[in-house]
């Protein structure tokens, strides 16, 4: 379970100061499929962000799998966003030296694991993705969509309690988008962890539990 | 933490090898200099007490008379003494090797029969030949024994003759058989004849004198040797035959720090390196480091990882190193013996003296440099933040935040310096300077930051109105990239810096030496068997000579000089006895307070000495303090006239007049003279006629002052030939540094560059650009560079040069070096910037701009 207290952050840039949250209140159950979506600027990822442990509140709390994150140590925190949060990017954000299969493999390995552990694990996973044949290959020499599926599998291979994703389609065209978003359903079907995802595809919402609506800062109701 | 995660690293060596190399070079370089150097110092040192150690062989004790021969009858009387075991009389001179050989040759005078006990000397001629050989050896006046490796070099044969110089005088050995000395070990690297002491007493002119004599004491209790002690004329000392060898090192030890200061500067410019390609690696990969924090990789792991490439670097380029110092050792040996012959006493050391400490110690010193050096990027990686993922300025923001801190910091170690080099520890090395200089260094690198924001938009307007909007982008990105920039611009400051410094010294040097000799040095012509030679103590003027320059109408004054070397405390010091009232006619010594003729004649009315400034700084004496003298005659209370300056490099000295010289020296000998001509327009003249009347019979040198001067202002040149070498391979790091760096950069930009090109701007605008800012960033290091070179010259002329040799060193602007070394960096740094953009607009926008 997730849960977010009186939430707000604030980005301070010299003397102006940009209210990116602004007092948000928010429960998500264990398990559900919840979509965000929202205008440009309205705060979808800074949410995200602040879900995963990539950045500190500025006010309130929030409270992930029990954990309260601002109790948190660095390293405890690294610790955490190592075990129970797997995150997906609109730029996918693939090591561009490794291999798909290194680059699911790496979480895995920092967890501790031998390589050749987290590398039979990776191809399971990549396989699961529909990726068995790529696994090779440096990301450059796959599509937009393949190495969107290889974050995917990055996100999973520790089997996090919670997946974010901002944006994973916005860099894709929309048939490969839907395929993303299916992947998605599919994974969260057989895995039943907890999904947030940000999008400003309409199809998302067709897949989530949940459609929640941001504007400026705050949750619309 | 799994090795696996370290593949992220080796990935990108793989990547980019070019660039890892160069920082791997540069702690190479600085390395090997570092190791040749110390390797170098130590294997000529080595060498000259490994024949202090073959002449001792086994002698415990030696006795022997500061800076004079002993009466043979001494020999006698202390052979019978109770405390003594054995005793062996011993003769040494250095003699040249004349026509067709060349070169200093020792010879030893020794008494076959007392030398069992002390010396083994195995002869090589087998059989009944040997019988002869031994015949030969104590029956012919001219026979001489010739060691092995000198024989082998100088191809020469039992039977062969053999012509040197002793003296003023040719004579011509004849090498009667060779020998081999126990252990290998020879002095003078093997250049050693033998001779019967005796003979060598008639070759030598030292009829009835000895050298010293070496011991073996029948106990080895103190008491023993004190009692012996006790039982001598007064002048003669009892002391340990090893203690020759420490004195040379006394004499040459701030030589020798000097160099290996120096030498640890190209180092310190390589951690530059290190440190730059650690930061480069660290700015390029921050999106990959943020993005491995997401994932769950923990600052920890980070820091290990960015230190663990520092120290592979380290690694590998340290044993590069080592293996290019070597090298570069057998070179500089070569130049570092020769200088220390012409400047101290004569060595002779061909091979190198590889000790393995010395090789770790480089080793480890290069792993430590590159730790110390990655330790500040890596620490920066570790703090990335998470958000690196998707915020790329985030680092210049934070270091331009620190800009002000860097500054502080800057200032306090210049403050630091500052108070470090008015310190001064008794008699001990220079360290507070040396310290102080690193920290000037220190200080110019934490003011870069500030500099090149401040250089950066203060001469944006005037780029603008000079090169139009590319010099006015060029401006601002050379400010806006300060994490990589300021890097480079404080190495290549810091390189320029020691450079400047060093010149600086050596010019101001150079030109108060010759003021020197100009102003203290007089003299129409300096007649004598060796002038420049510091194996010459030994040589003297023919005596009848005297009478006929004194007889001679051209000559008004002669001055008589005499030079001995005694052991003086820690080190050896010379004592030089010459005519003062002749040297007061004729303008004196240079003193550093009082009036020289008057002085002079004070002193030598009363009895008094005078000392070099070197003698004074070094022990800390002052005008009108109590030296005791070891000489002959025992220990003489002198009262110190006046301190003088004095640029001789082979010791220390203390003047006084000739007459009380002989008082206790008990000899004629002069070893040169000064001649003041009537006329001194005819100079030539008198040097043709000299030769003339002496040339047949004797060898010896009639120079003019200008050769004199020539002669010591090219000894002078040779000494700092190592110098500026090592000067030069600190350029060669810094120059990589800076090729790197705008390499990187300006590759890091590719994409800005291709996409100015792309939205329509000419490739001349924006080749201009990237030299505006490549051409300031030169610029910059070349101001800073300055600058810290200008404060360093100040602390090596008035504080380190003092401490370390005693010489004051006048301090005279050198321009040159620096207009020379801007044209040299400013072209450099736009070639380094010309190559990167140039290629960067070859390659295909679509390509460049695709990325990502
Ligand atoms: N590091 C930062 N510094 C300053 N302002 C920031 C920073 N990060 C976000 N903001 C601001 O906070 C607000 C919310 O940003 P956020 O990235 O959460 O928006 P978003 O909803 O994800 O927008 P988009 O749909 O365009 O991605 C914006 O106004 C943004 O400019
Ligand atoms: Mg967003």
């Amino acid at each position: 379970m997730i849960v977010l207290r009186e939430v707000s952050k604030t980005y301070q840039r010299g003397a102006v100061a940009i209210h990116a949250l602004r007092g948000v209140n928010l429960v998500i159950e264990s398990g559900e499929f919840l979509a965000i979506t929202g205008k440009s600027g309205c705060g979808k990822s800074t949410l995200l962000h602040l879900i995963g442990g990539l950045e500190p509140p500025s006010a309130g709390q929030i409270v992930v799998a029990g954990r309260d994150l601002s109790r948190l140590s660095e390293v405890e925190l690294t610790l955490f966003r190592r075990d129970l949060v797997g995150v997906v990017f609109q730029t996918f954000n693939l090591l561009p030296l490794l291999t798909l299969e290194e680059n699911v493999a790496l979480p895995r390995v920092l967890q501790g694991a031998s390589f050749h552990q987290a590398r039979d694990e990776a191809r399971q996973w990549l396989a699961e993705v529909g990726l068995s044949d790529r696994r090779q290959h440096k990301p450059h020499q796959v599509s937009g969509g393949e190495m969107q599926r290889a974050a995917i599998a990055r996100a999973l291979i520790n089997r996090p309690a919670v997946i974010l994703a901002d944006e994973p389609t916005g860099n894709l065209d929309s048939g490969t988008g839907a395929g993303i978003l299916e992947l998605f359903a599919h994974l969260h079907q057989h895995h039943r962890h907890t999904v947030i995802i940000v999008t400003h595809a309409p199809e998302a919402a067709a897949h989530a539990g949940r459609v929640l609506r941001l504007h400026d800062g705050q949750i619309q109701p | 933490m799994r090795a696996w995660l370290f593949r992220l690293s080796t990935k990108h060596l793989w990547e980019h090898p070019g660039r890892s190399l160069l920082g791997l070079l540069g702690i190479a370089l600085g390395t090997a200099v570092y190791l040749s150097i110390s390797l170098a110092a130590v294997s000529a040192l080595r060498s000259f007490q490994d024949g202090v150690s073959a002449v001792a062989g086994k002698a415990e004790w030696r006795l022997m008379s500061p800076g004079a021969p002993l009466a043979d009858f001494l020999f006698t009387r202390v052979r019978q003494a109770s405390e003594v075991k054995a005793a062996a009389p011993v003769i040494e001179s250095i003699l040249d090797l004349s026509d067709p050989h060349q070169g200093p040759v020792l010879l030893l005078g020794l008494d076959p029969f007392s030398e069992l006990p002390f010396r083994s000397y195995e002869f090589l001629s087998a059989g009944q030949v040997g019988a002869r050989v031994w015949e030969d050896f104590l029956t012919r006046p001219d026979g001489v024994l010739m060691s092995e490796p000198l024989a082998q070099r100088l191809s020469v044969k039992p039977g062969d003759t053999l012509p040197v110089m002793v003296g003023s005088s040719r004579r011509v050995l004849t090498v009667v058989g060779l020998f081999r000395s126990s252990h290998g070990l020879y002095p003078l690297d093997g250049s050693v004849l033998l001779m019967d002491l005796a003979h060598a007493q008639e070759l030598l002119g030292k009829l009835g004198q000895i050298d010293y004599i070496d011991l073996l004491l029948k106990s080895k209790s103190p008491g023993v040797a004190e009692k012996l002690a006790a039982q001598l004329p007064p002048g003669v000392d009892l002391v340990q035959p090893g203690s020759q060898g420490l004195q040379m090192e006394g004499l040459v030890a701030a030589y020798r720090l000097n160099l290996s200061v120096l030498s640890g500067i190209a180092l310190f410019v390589g951690m530059f390196l290190i440190y730059q390609s650690v930061t480069l690696s660290v700015v390029r990969r921050r999106r990959e480091i943020g993005l491995c924090r997401t994932l769950g990789m923990t600052p920890g792991q980070v820091l290990v990882i960015f230190l663990a490439e520092g120290v592979v670097n380290g690694l590998a380029g340290g044993l590069l190193g080592l293996f290019l110092g070597v090298f570069l050792a057998k070179n500089a040996l070569g130049v570092m013996t020769q200088t220390m012959s012409s400047l101290y006493t004569p060595v002779a050391a061909t091979d190198l003296f590889i000790q393995t400490p010395l090789l770790v110690k480089a080793w480890v010193l290069a792993i430590g440099a590159t730790l110390v050096a990655a330790w500040l990027p890596a620490r920066e990686a570790a703090r990335t933040p998470v958000r690196a993922v998707w915020y790329r300025e985030d680092l210049e923001e934070r270091l331009a935040n620190k800009v002000g801190q860097f500054f502080w910091f800057g200032l306090g170690a210049l403050m630091l310096a500052g108070m470090l080099a008015s310190v001064k520890i008794g008699n001990s090395p220079p360290y507070p300077g040396f310290a102080a200089a690193f920290l000037i260094l220190l200080s110019f690198a934490l003011l870069t930051p500030a500099a090149v924001k401040w250089w950066g938009r203060t001469l944006a307007p005037w780029g603008r109105r000079l090169w139009g909007v590319s010099g006015e982008l060029g401006c601002r990105y050379l400010a806006g990239s300060l994490s990589r920039s300021a890097v480079s611009i404080a190495a290549l400051g810091c390189a320029l810096g020691m450079l400047i410094a060093v010149a600086v010294m050596i010019g101001s040097f150079r030109r108060t030496v010759d003021d020197w000799v100009s102003r203290a040095i007089s003299g129409d012509i300096f007649f004598g068997p060796a002038v420049f030679s510091t194996a010459a103590y030994d040589r003297f003027l023919p005596s009848e000579v005297i009478p006929e320059l004194q007889a001679d109408p051209q000559i008004s004054d002669i001055y008589f000089y005499r030079c001995v070397r005694i052991p003086f405390r820690d080190r050896f010091i010379l004592v030089i006895g010459g005519s003062f009232e002749v040297l007061a006619r004729h303008g004196s010594l240079w003193f550093r307070q009082g009036e020289g003729q008057e002085l002079m004649l004070k002193a030598r009315s009363r009895g008094q000495v005078m000392v070099s400034e070197p003698l004074a700084e070094i022990f800390g004496y002052r005008e009108g303090d109590l030296l005791i003298l070891p000489t002959p005659s025992g220990p003489q209370r002198l009262t110190i006239a006046g301190i003088f300056y004095d640029y001789r490099t082979d010791g220390p000295s203390v003047w006084m007049d000739i007459t009380l010289f002989r008082q206790f020296w008990q000899d004629r000998h002069l070893n040169a003279v000064r001649l003041y001509l009537k006329d001194p327009s005819r100079v030539k003249e008198v040097q043709a006629k000299l030769q003339h009347r002496y040339g047949q019979r004797y060898h010896l040198l009639t120079l003019s002052h200008a050769d004199l001067r020539a002669g010591i202002l090219k000894i002078f040149d040779d000494t700092f030939a190592l110098t500026y070498a090592l000067e030069g391979v600190a350029i060669v790091v810094a120059v990589f540094g800076i090729i790197t760096t705008f390499l990187v950069l300006i590759m890091e930009r590719e994409r800005d560059l291709a996409l100015l090109q792309a939205i329509g701007t000419s490739r001349r605008r924006i080749l201009g650009m990237v030299l505006v800012e490549s051409g300031l960033a030169s610029l910059l290091s070349f101001v800073l560079g300055a600058l810290s070179g200008s404060l360093l010259s100040l602390l090596l002329i008035f504080i380190i040069n003092k401490q370390a040799f005693g010489w004051t060193v006048r301090l005279y602007f050198t321009p040159g070096i620096y207009w020379q070394t801007l044209v040299l960096v400013t072209l450099l740094g736009l070639a380094a910037g010309a190559y990167p953009a140039w290629r960067a607009l070859q390659s295909h926008l679509a390509a460049i701009l695709k990325e990502e």
